[in-house]
């Protein structure tokens, strides 16, 4: 039997890790929480995921700045992230970044749909 | 007279008439005669003034009575009607034996330059009503900075301060601003335009949008700069309020994708706990909902706060109760965290005049912030919460200490800004916003002390009798 692909979850709100770590441990997933950019770095050498949920708000190291890293570091780079993220404003920003770094490979918009996020964490985990 | 002086008196391009004693007009030139008609056997007030009495002021007279020379400007009315300015300059003519016997009387048409000196005169008023009506700040300085001249406008809110330095008058400063526009325009001659904000007389600050343009002597060299300075207060207080109602709408927007995902979170854990009967799962999804929602309800009330600038519906009520009250609702919350809760209020503290619900809002919300800051911290075994009320004559003071989590410098400056929020997701950053707005609103103020690791001391001074009577020194009952 193959082992269950771990995704790590980044969100600053409980109750978004919650629901996602649920929903993802229901559908056949282990998952690791960190609550922003610092806590999830510290998972990443901890042990690699095999996809990141990001948002992109968060106090102390934000999400830009977390992609910005496992983007530029030769042992993280090839991890799929899916952004998960409630401010556009925020996203522009991010694009506008993609200069430096690739795109994401998946985007979602809060309020997320559980199928659009299931559909995509099975599509870069296969 | 000679045929010469004859001609010469003849072709003079003025009014030439020589007066015998009586004032009669005895020799008048070509010019006149064309002008003011046949003179013969009548007088000169007669041709000239139309009237049938001497003038009041007849230099022709005076020459006659002390054989000087004499000059005034006078109004004459010739053949058609028409009113002419003169100057006049009458002069002796002696007979051999020297006595006066008739006076020359030359009067030179200054009519035209009468009119354009009128015109210049009504320019020059117009202008100047135009420089002293302008609504805005208008000053004229020299290579100095100094002010030579200032509109209404500028005496009314900055005072008649003619002779100092601009940046004295408008910035209360010692040194030049850098740069200076107006320096600038001594330089290059060009107009230049800068946003100040300057201090008036009484304190008030005004955002001002300054031109400087050049004024220049006959020769084209600039002698003086003048300065216009609009007040753009109101544009700009009415930016902020365009900028906040963005964040405003923004921030809503985050906040209320944020929780609708907490609550599709919830639903789930609900549901997916009740297909797999897992009642500790079902709990906790119905906690998240619970939660969410209470958070949603907190967002709506805190924005009605925001957006209605109302007056406090005051009453006059015991300050204990409104104390009581709120520590009684706190202080299950502080036992539930296990939070040492304790209050120290001044039995003696009196009655003031408050809008309760508002102010109970804030105190809830000060004491919400303190357990915050009490649950998040990880570096210390036990938490306290202190709540102390304090009656003053003239007005009453809270004080929420806590020995949380404390603030950075950063977090202390921002504290009080609309939609900052240390917090991460549980903020809204509406709070201690709304809860300044709150102080603000009764005449009150909110000071706050906090150090990062060690806590946080907010105190609430509210004037006893409601806003406009502000507090005096402290001076314990």
């Amino acid at each position: 039997m193959a082992s269950k692909k771990k995704i790590l979850i980044v969100d600053d709100e409980q109750d978004i890790l919650t629901y996602l770590s649920t929903l993802l441990e229901d559908n056949g997933y282990n998952t690791v929480l960190a609550k922003n950019g610092e806590e999830a770095l510290k998972q990443m050498e901890a042990a690699l995921p095999d996809l990141i949920t990001l948002d992109i708000s968060m106090p102390g190291k934000s999400g830009v700045k977390f992609y910005r890293d496992m983007k530029a570091e030769d042992r993280w780079k090839h991890i799929p992230i899916i952004i998960i993220t409630g401010v556009s404003e925020d996203f522009k920003k991010f694009i506008s970044s993609r200069q430096q770094v690739p795109p994401p490979e998946g985007y979602l918009s809060k309020p997320i749909e559980k199928e659009e996020i299931l559909a995509l964490v099975k599509k870069f985990t296969a | 007279m000679d045929l010469n002086y004859k001609q010469f008196f003849e072709v003079m391009p003025a009014y030439l008439t020589i007066l015998d004693p009586d004032l009669r007009i005895i020799a008048a030139n070509q010019r006149f005669r064309k002008d003011f008609g046949e003179f013969e056997g009548r007088y000169c007030y007669q041709i000239n003034r139309h009237r049938s009495e001497r003038c009041e002021r007849c230099p022709a007279e005076r020459s006659f009575r002390d054989g000087l020379r004499h000059g005034l400007e006078e109004q004459f009315r010739n053949l058609s009607g028409q009113e002419v300015s003169l100057l006049v300059y009458t002069t002796p003519i002696r007979n051999e034996a020297g006595e006066i016997a008739a006076v020359m009387k030359m009067a030179t048409d200054i009519t035209e330059i009468k009119l354009l000196q009128n015109q210049l005169r009504q320019s020059q008023e117009r202008y100047r009503q135009l420089f002293e009506e302008v609504p805005c700040y208008m000053t004229i300085q020299n290579r100095d900075l100094q002010i030579i001249e200032a509109n209404r406008g500028f005496r009314e809110d900055f005072g008649n301060v003619l002779g100092s330095k601009c940046y004295e008058v408008y910035m209360h400063r010692s040194a030049e601003c850098v740069p200076c526009t107006v320096k600038q325009t001594f330089q290059d001659g060009q107009v230049h335009q800068s946003e100040e904000v300057v201090t008036s007389r009484d304190g008030q600050q005004v955002n001002v949008l300054v031109h400087t343009a050049p004024i220049r002597d006959s020769e084209g060299q600039i002698k003086s700069v003048i300065e216009m300075s609009t007040n753009i207060t109101q544009i700009r207080q009415l930016q902020s309020q365009l900028t906040s109602l963005g964040l405003v709408i923004s921030s809503l927007s985050h906040g209320i994708k944020g929780l609708l995902t907490s609550l599709d979170g919830g639903i789930y854990l609900v549901n997916s706990g009740l297909g797999k009967n897992n009642q500790e799962r079902v709990k906790q999804g119905w906690q998240m909902v619970e939660r969410n929602v209470a958070r949603i309800k907190t967002m709506v009330l805190d924005l009605l706060y925001y957006a209605k600038d109302r007056d406090p519906d005051l009453e006059w009520i015991p300050t204990l109760m409104v104390a009581e009250e709120v520590c009684e609702l706190m202080q299950g919350k502080a036992k539930e965290y296990g939070i040492d809760f304790q209050c120290a209020f001044d039995p003696g503290a009196g009655h003031f005049a408050v809008d309760a619900k508002a102010i109970r809002s804030l105190l809830v919300n000060l004491i919400e912030n303190a357990l915050d800051a009490c649950r998040v911290d990880k570096k210390k075994n036990k938490h306290q919460i202190k709540i102390r009320l304090q009656g003053y004559p003239e007005f009453v003071e809270f004080e929420v200490y806590d020995n949380g989590i404390g603030m950075d410098q950063e977090t202390r400056e921002r504290a009080f800004s609309l939609f900052f929020s240390s917090k991460a997701g549980d903020g809204t950053g509406l709070g201690l916003f709304i809860s300044n707005k709150i102080a603000q609103a009764h005449g009150g103020e909110i000071k706050l002390e906090s150090e990062l690791n060690k806590g946080t001391r907010v105190t609430i001074q509210l004037p006893r009798k409601g806003p406009g009577s502000k507090p005096a020194s402290p001076k314990p009952l």
